[in-house]
């Protein structure tokens, strides 16, 4: 199965992705002001928000605390395992190798991504961890929803300095680019 | 104290037994499709004293040819050194002009392991550079074969497309298909000296932090809280190795702390390793003088539950200042599933040993899993993903072995194989 692109999708499906997508930023926004990889995600049950999530991976000193464990920890509080697979995800930046099979082993129902993740995507970005040979069930995904504001927001955070990290680079010279091409990073590679 | 008696002095007195065996290096991706890939090629007959002049021709006929393509393999055979099936098909080698034409022909054994001397079996060119013909045509033209009466033979071999990654596949492939060239490097994983270094520095010591992950998963499945499955994080960039954290999973612990039925996979993040990565954090937050339960959530399940838990998490052994579970290794009773493997390489670990493979969810090894036709797969040997050894692919690496017990005991898993670990 390959990630769907949803520039395919008509108007009124695309809006109401759009909603959701959103928040989604909203979260990635919130996680940028806290120094934070700007990736941010809602889980959509019924057309009703369930749980909200942006990147903590640098405060915790916890690489794998990504916005969809983040969210789905915040779910899983209140509402048994069973729901995820009458849920769906939106996420500013596919997600990784790791979110994917967490997301997949959990069942969730669809995933709906902004910009591609070409450095460790998870859904068509590097690997198709949702819909390779698997004891699961495959995952339908769709990938390019608001992506410039997702990159834009990833942009801004490379710009910034990562304090926690070992030798930081010097990131000082750095200028933020604005103009995002058809076929810039992020984008899917076929 | 030397290493391996601190590892023991770190699990005897918790009355826990080293296990015996042996580690074997995990295959990258890219290995496992060097071993797997083949292609055609020309193989001609000449007269032993006439390889060079054939080599000239075939560089005349080829100029396109780059034989760096094919290094790994011998281009210039002796009959004596062919494998067994194209001796088989070679043989008996044609009458060639050798320079001695005045000799009559014989048929005693001593003549014909004479005639075999003379020959050479010489490696032209994969098939896809010219067709039989034009070749047929280029030799032709040139010594030795343009006096000769008879045309020269075009034999074809199949050899493996990539170099090999060891000496033993050199050897295994040198019988299997054709003489191969081993240069002690690797292109399609770590360099072998690497790895033999490294597994000598753990391998006195793996035994006993495998059979600490087994207590661990053990400790925290009788309480019904998850699966038998267990890992222990080290650190061993000291001379003394320090257990830095030890977890077991905990996938079937409800919300409220205690078992929960079960249905589906259960909580995946709470699966071992994910509790491992997260107790490395919660030490690094505490060592920095932060507090450790920052943004903490109780669905991750990751504070101590059982005794073995908090005996190591209780230690103040960390470093200041590190980053992630950089130079830390982490241990294993299972392959991990894919979202642990990443979590593996997210964390950025340096060593991985499993103490035992899981065909249908591992996330580790390259070996391909058989695909059935209704779209699921049936046991083959993993899921292909090799998720520790993809450097042009995924920003980290990290060495991975398995783990074979000297006396099978492993022979019956704790778990299912269906079971994601």
């Amino acid at each position: 199965m390959k990630t769907i692109k949803t520039a395919a999708m008509d108007a009124d499906t695309r809006a109401y992705h759009e909603r959701f997508m959103r928040d989604a930023i909203a979260m990635a926004e919130l996680a940028l002001k806290s120094d934070e990889t700007p990736v941010g995600c809602v889980f959509v049950k019924d057309g009703e928000i369930i749980g909200r999530g942006g990147n903590e991976t640098n405060r915790t000193l916890n690489g794998t605390r990504h916005a969809e464990f983040v969210a789905i920890a915040g779910i899983l509080e209140k509402n048994p395992m069973g729901v995820l697979k009458e849920t769906d995800l939106y996420v500013t930046v596919e997600p990784c190798v790791m979110c994917a099979s967490m997301l997949r082993q959990y069942g969730v129902r669809a995933v709906y991504f902004g910009c591609w993740n070409e450095r460790f995507g998870g859904t068509g970005g590097v690997l198709n961890i949702h819909s390779d040979p698997s004891v699961d069930t495959p995952m339908p995904v769709y990938g390019g929803i608001f992506r410039e504001e997702a990159i834009m927001l990833l942009r801004k955070f490379y710009v910034q300095e990562n304090e926690k990290a070992p030798e930081p680079k010097q990131k000082k010279t750095r200028e933020l680019k604005t103009e995002i091409a058809p076929t810039d990073i992020h984008a899917p590679k076929s | 104290m030397s290493t391996p008696d601190a590892a023991a002095s770190s699990i005897e007195p918790l009355g826990i037994v080293a296990r015996r065996g042996q580690l074997l290096p995990l295959k990258t991706k890219d290995e496992v499709r060097a071993a797997l890939e083949t292609y055609r090629v020309y193989v001609v007959e000449v007269p032993a004293k006439h390889a060079n002049a054939v080599k000239d021709v075939i560089q005349a006929a080829l100029p396109d040819l780059r034989t760096s393509d094919f290094g790994h393999l011998r281009r210039v055979v002796q009959f004596k050194f062919l494998p067994p099936h194209l001796q088989k098909t070679f043989s008996p080698p044609s009458r060639l002009p050798r320079g001695d034409e005045e000799e009559e022909p014989n048929v005693s054994e001593d003549a014909l392991a004479e005639e075999l001397d003379a020959v050479r079996f010489f490696l032209v060119s994969p098939t896809r550079y010219i067709q039989h013909a034009d070749l047929l045509l280029a030799l032709r033209q040139k010594p030795p074969f343009d006096i000769a009466a008879a045309p020269p033979r075009i034999l074809y071999a199949t050899v493996p497309a990539l170099a090999p990654t060891s000496a033993e596949q050199a050897a295994r492939w040198s019988i299997d298909y054709w003489p191969i060239a081993y240069k002690n490097t690797n292109p399609y994983g770590p360099h072998p000296s690497l790895v033999t270094r490294n597994t000598a520095e753990i391998q006195d010591e793996v035994g006993h932090w495998l059979a600490l992950a087994k207590a661990t998963g053990g400790q925290i499945c009788g309480l019904g809280l998850g699966e038998n499955i267990g890992c222990v994080v080290v650190d061993k960039t000291s001379s003394v190795s320090k257990v830095i954290a030890v977890t077991g999973d905990c996938r079937w612990r409800s919300p409220t702390g205690g078992p929960m039925p079960k249905e589906g996979h259960g909580n995946v993040m709470a699966h071992a390793v994910e509790r491992a990565i997260a107790m490395v954090a919660k030490k690094r937050l505490r060592v920095a003088r932060t507090d450790p339960n920052l943004l903490d959530r109780q669905l991750f399940c990751d504070s101590p539950l059982t005794d073995l838990e908090r005996h190591f998490f209780a230690m103040d052994n960390l470093l200041p200042n590190g980053y992630l579970c950089v130079d830390l290794d982490i241990y294993i009773t299972h392959e991990p599933c894919v979202m642990c493997s990443m979590a593996i390489l997210h964390s950025r670990f340096r060593r991985c040993v499993i103490g035992r493979r899981m065909p249908l969810t591992g996330g580790l090894s390259a070996d391909v899993t058989i695909k059935k036709d209704n779209g699921g797969i049936k046991p083959g040997n993993g899921l292909g993903h090799g998720i520790f050894w993809r450097p042009s692919e995924l920003n980290w690496k990290f060495l991975a072995w398995d783990w074979v017990d000297e006396d099978n005991t492993d022979a019956i898993s704790s778990i299912k194989d269906t079971m994601h670990v």
